[in-house]
């Protein structure tokens, strides 16, 4: 009786560490996913820095060096075969920016039409990412001091530089639900420290919201979107008059080292603060406009190199 | 004397299991390059990220990397790579889980340089190839060192290559490998 107890447990020791032994030995890819766990960041939410108008969460990586060409033509309705739908009066905006670190980006940019310079800095403050740290969102910060240099009228009034100014804050928050689909909201506040109109409010609030449908791996459907809340005003005939919230919806194209976004809107202008608060377009009234954008990076220092072990 | 037949047996697994253990050897540092060249440009990226489990006994090998760990010398050719060829979102990892042919050839206990053949499956972008390579392995103490080049098809792991940069990208990536195992200690 005792010697079958016996063989029989020796039997279990023995089926039980050969068994743990062959498990161990066949799953030696499992073995490398124990230990720590990494964190994986998450890329490429939007294309480009810009998803339309409205600022994107990305920004170029550390050392890149982007160049953006803008273009917003005139009213596709209106006098649409004299003026080649709108291509005959096109604003344009062109800027430059730098990406310092990672996570923080600076950049120049002069629009036409009320002939703004302006000056940004855009922050990246967390990142979405799972793994290790498990970050459901991307959350940045977007600030952009625009200086009107249109000449002051000839009015017999004391002018001063401070009265071209106006500021654009923004936190930026987007996530990357799916491979295909991306969203994100934008609080905003813009501020002209001059206003037109009596009623017109100095700081205007904001809410953008963009998103991005992709549809292969180079090609997608863009949206961007800036609800005022009120919305600034302007004086048409003399009667005070909201303007329009802007409404964009485009298509992005990536080819090597550009990316290419094609679009409608009713905002002609592309400086932050006047196409945020100042688009007199409706689109149900046909003031829609075809632009786009050009990007184009330059690595300007390399990353740093990952080198082959020394033995 | 049956239980000390017993307890005999007992020993003997328990030192066999940890025998088994002590034969195996790692590293989460492990480097991987690849290379393409190209009458156009030449384009690297880099690893050093990779982990790898070698077990002396049986010769089985296996090895792990993240391919958002790979660097390139243009982040846009980073990201390019992770969003449009190897779509790291889907398959974030490549693979090679693989036994080493002709273990009698290396003597672990003895330093010095052999050449093996290592066959097993190399996966990426989620599809499975069978592969042969030839290793350098190399006893240096207690670490063992293994080293190989190897050729890899981006067109035999379903990776995409868009006409615009077909003359930029090379059929063929030559891909290095570097690891350098310590003993698992547990």
């Amino acid at each position: 009786m005792k010697t079958t107890t016996y063989k029989h447990l020796l039997l279990l020791f023995i089926f039980g560490v050969v068994g743990s032994m062959t498990y161990a030995q066949d799953d030696l890819l499992a073995e490398l996913d124990e230990g720590e766990e990494q964190t994986v960041y998450t890329s490429a939410t939007f294309k480009g820095s810009r998803i339309i108008n409205l600022q994107s969460t990305e920004l170029p990586a550390e050392g890149v060096g982007q160049f953006i060409i803008l273009h917003r033509f005139g009213s596709l309705t209106e006098d649409p075969l004299y003026d080649l739908f709108g291509l005959d009066v096109a604003s344009v905006r062109l800027s430059f920016d730098y990406s310092i670190k990672d996570y923080l980006n600076v950049g120049v940019g002069r629009s036409s039409g009320t002939k703004v310079y302006d000056g940004w800095v855009k922050a990246r403050l967390y990142r979405q990412s799972s793994g290790a740290v498990n970050m459901p969102v991307s959350i940045l910060y977007y600030g952009s001091l625009n200086v009107n240099t249109t000449r002051f009228p000839d009015d017999g009034l004391e002018h001063k530089f401070g009265e071209r100014l106006s500021y654009v804050n923004q936190i930026i928050v987007g996530r990357k639900f799916s491979e295909s689909f991306s969203m994100e909201l934008v609080p905003t506040v813009v501020h002209f420290n001059t206003r037109q109109t009596r009623e017109q409010p100095n700081t205007i609030f904001g809410l953008g919201v963009g998103g991005r449908i992709k549809l292969t791996n180079r090609v997608a459907i863009t949206a961007d979107y800036m609800l005022q809340a009120p919305r600034n005003t302007r004086l048409v005939d003399g009667v005070e008059t909201a303007y329009n919230n802007s409404f964009s919806i485009g298509v992005d194209i990536e080819t090597g080292g550009h990316v290419f976004q094609l679009h409608l809107t009713n905002s002609q202008s592309i400086s932050d603060p006047y196409w945020m608060t100042q688009t007199p377009g409706n689109w149900f009234e046909g003031d829609i406009f075809f632009g786009f954008n050009i990007s184009r990076v330059f690595t300007l220092k390399k990353p740093k190199r990952i080198e082959s072990p020394a033995w | 004397m049956k239980p000390f037949k017993f307890l005999l047996a007992l020993l003997l697994i328990g030192f066999a299991s940890t025998q088994v253990s002590a034969q195996r050897m790692m590293t989460r540092e492990g480097y991987i390059k690849f290379f393409s060249s190209t009458a156009v440009e030449d384009i690297e990226a880099a690893s050093n990220q990779a982990s790898s489990v070698l077990e002396k006994n049986t010769g089985k090998i296996a090895f792990q990397v993240l391919m958002t760990s790979f660097s390139f010398e243009k982040a846009l050719m980073q990201e390019h790579f992770n969003e449009n060829y190897v779509e790291s979102e889907t398959y974030p990892k490549a693979t090679f889980a693989g036994q080493i042919e002709d273990l009698s050839k290396v003597d672990f206990e003895t330093e010095g340089t052999y050449n093996v053949t290592i066959k097993g499956t190399l996966t990426v972008h989620g599809v499975a190839q069978e592969r042969t390579v030839s290793a350098t392995i190399k006893v240096e103490g207690e670490n063992v060192l293994l080293e190989t080049v190897f050729k890899v098809k981006p067109a035999d792991h379903d990776i995409e290559i868009p006409s615009v940069v077909r003359d930029n990208i090379a059929r063929e990536l030559e891909v290095t490998v570097k690891a350098k195992y310590a003993p698992l200690n547990r």
